[in-house]
């Protein structure tokens, strides 16, 4: 733990170098403030990058090709989705293309996010959205909305979406690899409880969106429809197949939704 | 030493993610948008996130289905760290006395 916190300050640094930024105690602070408040979401995160690594390993992947993967790639659904259909040696372009759809859900992100980045130039963008994921995306913006409500501008702050980002980065990556060389020791952590360490953290963030029944119609809908596509179509379908369906929900109901929403 | 395909297919997914991870910023960057596209970009958040973990709902065993009703109702009065213990607590303690 400490060796990875060493390691956590070095990336500071590096991070800092590389997005052009100059080190100021309020970059610090900001990305300090990321990494603090993803440390709960790790105990979600950790067993899941055992329990790949371990599958990982089983299906013929190297241990230095699993951090490769974990690394370059930072998106676990579309990695467990390649891991299943690994074979020895790999149909290249199916596991492209089951990444690519797992994936498709970082167009939404990305579009939700993008007004919030306005005031950040493009070179400094690019490399803080490889850390986009669906955690540090979530933290980013209901971040954004309580330093909005607040009244701090500029609301996004991105040394705290980098700080978010590359904590789980970092855990992903170190946790993989050593589920990979622990493998099949490990057994079953999904029998212990972690099942519901995302679904946990994925309800408060929820919750820290609500803005009342009216807004959050969207929500049911995806809800109810990702859970019949979960039902009826084997995959990974359901995550795009709600979300799909909320948005065009979204889009039919503003029209009869006032433009300011009672409290 | 690794085996060329399987370098090929971690580059290849990589590229592909990142470019998932651009696409949408890319597009809206420097646009504004009218009162429904705002309407659906501040919907998509939640609606990705509770898409995500649907599956959770129509769990086919009732531990797994209390223990998430549970979190709910922990997630709708605390903040993250105790939610996401009560969350695998909950579900570990269910599963042992339920099965």
């Amino acid at each position: 733990m400490l060796v990875a916190w060493n390691t956590v300050r070095r990336m500071t640094i590096d991070i800092q170098t590389s997005l052009g930024t100059t080190p100021r105690d309020g970059w610090r602070d900001e990305f300090r403030r990321g990494l603090a408040s993803c440390l709960p979401i790790l105990l979600g995160v950790i067993p899941g990058a055992m329990v790949l690594g371990a599958q990982a390993a089983q299906k013929g992947l190297r241990l230095g090709e699993v951090p490769l993967m974990t690394g370059l790639n930072f998106a676990g659904g579309s990695e467990f989705a390649a891991i299943q259909l690994w074979t020895s040696p790999p149909h290249v372009a199916v596991i492209v293309f089951v990444t690519f759809l797992v994936n498709s859900r970082h167009l939404l992100m990305g579009a939700a996010l993008a007004p919030h980045l306005q005031h950040l130039p493009k070179r400094k963008v690019f490399p803080a959205l490889f850390l986009m994921c669906d955690e540090s995306w979530a933290l980013g913006i209901a971040d954004a909305r309580r330093r909005a409500a607040l009244g701090v501008g500029p609301a996004f702050s991105l040394p705290y979406f980098v700080g978010t980002g590359a904590c789980i980065w970092l855990a992903w990556v170190g946790f993989t690899s050593l589920g990979a060389a622990l493998g099949p020791l490990l057994g079953d952590v999904e029998a212990y409880g972690f099942n519901l360490a995302f679904p946990a953290i994925f309800l408060v963030l929820l919750r820290s969106m609500w803005t009342g029944f009216r807004a959050a119609r969207p929500w049911l809908v995806a809800l109810v429809v990702a859970a019949l596509t979960y039902l009826l179509v084997p995959g990974a379908w359901y995550v795009a197949a709600g979300a799909l369906s909320g948005l065009a929900a979204a889009y039919f109901l503003a029209g009869d939704a006032p433009m300011i929403e009672p409290k | 030493m690794i085996e060329p395909t399987v370098l090929l297919t971690i580059l290849l997914m990589a590229g592909v993610t990142y470019l998932t991870r651009l696409g949408g910023y890319l597009v809206l960057r420097n646009r504004t948008l009218g009162a429904r596209a705002m309407a659906v970009v501040e919907a998509a958040p939640g609606c990705v996130l509770i898409s995500v973990i649907a599956p959770s709902f129509v769990a086919n065993n009732p531990a797994d289905l209390a223990a998430l009703f549970i979190t709910l109702l922990a997630a709708t009065r605390l903040s993250m760290l105790p939610t996401v213990l009560i969350g695998i607590a909950s579900s570990g303690l269910l599963r042992a006395l339920l099965g």
